[in-house]
């Protein structure tokens, strides 16, 4: 078992605080993804975890065992670094056995274990080379097999991935989730792209100013955002929001209206919504363009032609632009008017702290 | 585009004309006159007789000049290596310091070594100072009695040797210093996941990767210390200075002392060939070392 739990840790660098009470609990396996933009505290994190950074307050259990009084190697982590930190002047099979030959293990079994990890990773070519002779992506491949030989309870990997081309990147990507799926260690990994983030995560971490956002599955964060933050970030393109003028209660779920148009049903609670300033949330592909003239009006703004489908950038009545999809061969063009049906059932609708509420499940 | 070569080839050469000017005008021809006057008879001032290789006889058969030899050998190993380890180990302690604490104590270590070598020597004549010098009380202590440090013979040499390190040996702090500033805090971070002790870290990761500094320091220190003269002519003032005569101090006292020009420049083209050798050598065997 080599579950992770975090009991209300905090950090800061004198007077700055960069993490407030952080708690979460990370189950045996996972692959858990911390998701947030630059500077929200999230690598931190990660090197809490390691031990690389102290911890002002609160727990760290890794395995069951209080960790965050112990130094770095006695936590039973291993580390992929952002720029690998491969150690220049050893080759790779030095590289990948150093940390065994200081726990003085059996040479016979260091050299098992790196040529198990060469061959699962593809390097065994490499084993003979330095740092300095492989490309960037056979480098990161030797960063995670120095951290697979030491058999470690979980994997922490530090945005590994953002030295890489956009192709090798993708690729990258997709044997890490092959990885994880062989090797079922624990692995948290750190990104500020929603991509990777929904791509491998078991479980998203989003974390905005030193708080945790939200905990969920890649659909629970895309779907179901807990706060208007977390509904900003992930998705491409982002969420609409759109200014609600009144809410109107039918049969218990709240209709909304727009400046200037016909209310939209949605299928959330009007019991339990604040009163003030709201705001719906949308995301483009539940805000379908119609061609009968049904749903509320705007202006082509401007038209993004992706292929297999099209985006309209549209401007509402007061103003407020709204991302709406048509279908690939779409003849709209900008100036044209256009009429916008949106799917009740996806709506959320945010009060003025950002928190969402949605239709029930 | 186009390239006109041979213009190009001529706006180099207009580029590197002044320095092969300069570098002509004020070294080889003045090494290569060095070496032809190595062959004659002349004075301090004033052409000599070709005499062949009769300087170089002479040298060989010199008592005098195998002594400044030997202890020009003798202060080279007194002084490169010291020098070398213990600016690494100051280099290193205070690379941990921070921010202000960092200056002010690399200052304070860095301080003697823009000092001229006249202050160098009045202040440690001072501290060696047989009434006075603050030395002589661990001197006292050791000996049982108060010591002419440079007036005694098995003593003038390491004590020359010490000032040189307290001298020189911030210049060196500083080079190491900044080979130990270029190594990632990320490589420290991944040897301590990997269960690296601290004299693990010190000997598989930094000692190698700072390894061409090294090479870099031991190469200008063996040089430098070869050709080691003011600090030995100034502390041997006032005393017998043949026992502890070193190469540059012989060329001097033969040219200015002796007015023995011809025989000088034969000491100089002998002091040269050393310098060459051995930098070269040295150099040539501690790369080597850092590419194993």
């Amino acid at each position: 078992m080599s579950d992770i739990v975090l009991k209300e840790v905090s950090k800061s660098y004198g007077a700055v605080s960069v993490l407030d009470k952080v708690s979460m609990h990370i189950q045996s396996g996972e692959f858990i993804v911390f998701l947030g933009p630059s500077g929200c505290g999230k690598s931190t994190l990660l090197r809490m975890i390691a031990g690389l950074e102290e911890c002002n307050d609160g727990e760290i259990f890794i395995g069951g065992e209080r960790v965050d009084q112990l130094p770095p190697n006695q936590r039973g982590v291993a580390m992929v670094f952002q720029n690998y930190a491969l150690y220049p002047h050893m080759t790779v099979r030095d590289n990948m056995s150093f940390g065994l030959e200081n726990v003085k293990t059996p040479k016979a079994e260091i050299t098992r274990r790196v040529e198990d990890a060469a061959r699962m990773l593809e390097i065994t070519q490499l084993l003979d080379r330095k740092p300095a002779q492989l490309s960037g992506g056979q480098r990161q491949r030797v960063a995670i097999g120095r951290a697979i030989v030491r058999d470690p309870k979980a994997f922490l990997l530090d945005e590994p991935l953002s030295n890489l081309d956009a192709g090798l990147r993708v690729r990258t990507r997709l044997e890490l989730a092959q990885l994880h799926n062989r090797i079922k260690a624990t692995m948290i990994f750190v990104t500020h792209d929603q991509i990777e983030a929904m791509t491998l995560a078991t479980r998203i971490v989003v974390m905005n100013n030193k708080k945790i956002e939200q905990i969920g599955t890649p659909m629970e964060i895309y779907a179901r955002p807990a706060t208007r933050f977390v509904a900003s970030f992930v998705g491409s393109p982002a969420m609409n929001f759109v200014p609600v003028a009144a809410v109107s209660d039918v049969g218990g779920k709240a209709a909304i209206t727009f400046a200037g148009q016909q209310p939209v049903q949605t299928a959330v609670p009007v019991a339990g919504l604040p009163t003030g300033n709201l705001t719906l949330g949308i995301r483009a592909e539940a805000a379908r363009i119609t061609h009968d003239g049904t749903g509320i009006k705007g202006v082509a703004d401007v038209i993004e032609r992706l292929g297999e489908r099209t985006l309209v950038y549209t401007k509402l009545l007061d103003g407020t632009i709204l991302v709406a999809e048509d279908e690939g061969i779409s003849t709209i063009q900008p100036g044209d008017n256009v009429s916008i049906a949106l799917d009740g059932n996806a709506a959320i609708v945010f009060d003025a702290a950002g928190k969402a509420f949605h239709a029930a499940v | 585009m186009l390239r006109n070569h041979s213009r190009e080839t001529a706006v180099a050469l207009l580029f590197v004309l002044p320095f092969v000017l300069i570098y002509g005008v004020l070294f080889l021809w003045p090494t290569v006159q060095m070496v032809l006057l190595s062959f004659t008879d002349a004075p301090l001032i004033g052409p000599g007789k070709w005499i062949g290789i009769e300087n170089y006889v002479e040298m060989f058969d010199d008592r005098r000049f195998w002594t400044s030899v030997r202890n020009t050998a003798y202060f080279v190993a007194l002084t490169v290596i010291p020098n070398t380890l213990i600016g690494l180990a100051i280099a290193m302690m205070v690379s941990r310091l921070k921010g202000w604490q960092q200056s002010i104590i690399l200052a304070m270590f860095f301080l003697p070594y823009i000092l001229p070598v006249s202050v160098v020597y009045r202040i440690w004549n001072w501290m060696f100072n047989l009434q006075f010098g603050i030395m002589q009380y661990p001197l006292t202590w050791i000996f049982g009695e108060a010591t002419p440090v440079f007036r005694t013979q098995w003593m003038f040499m390491p004590a020359v040797a010490f000032v040189t390190i307290w001298w020189t040996c911030g210049f060196n702090i500083l080079l190491f210093l900044s080979g130990l500033r270029s190594i990632s805090t990320d490589i420290y971070e991944a040897a301590a996941l990997d269960n690296a002790s601290r004299w693990t870290i010190f000997r598989r990761i930094t000692w190698p990767l700072i390894w061409p500094v090294t090479a870099l320091v031991l190469t200008i220190q063996l040089i430098l210390q070869l050709k080691i003269f003011d600090q030995v002519y100034l502390f041997v003032q006032g005393g017998r200075p043949d026992p502890s005569m070193v190469l540059v101090q012989y060329i001097y006292n033969q040219a200015f002392q002796k007015n023995e020009g011809g025989y000088a420049a034969a000491v100089s083209v002998a002091l040269f060939v050393i310098v060459i050798v051995f930098s070269v050598l040295q150099f040539q065997f501690l790369r080597a070392r850092g590419e194993k």
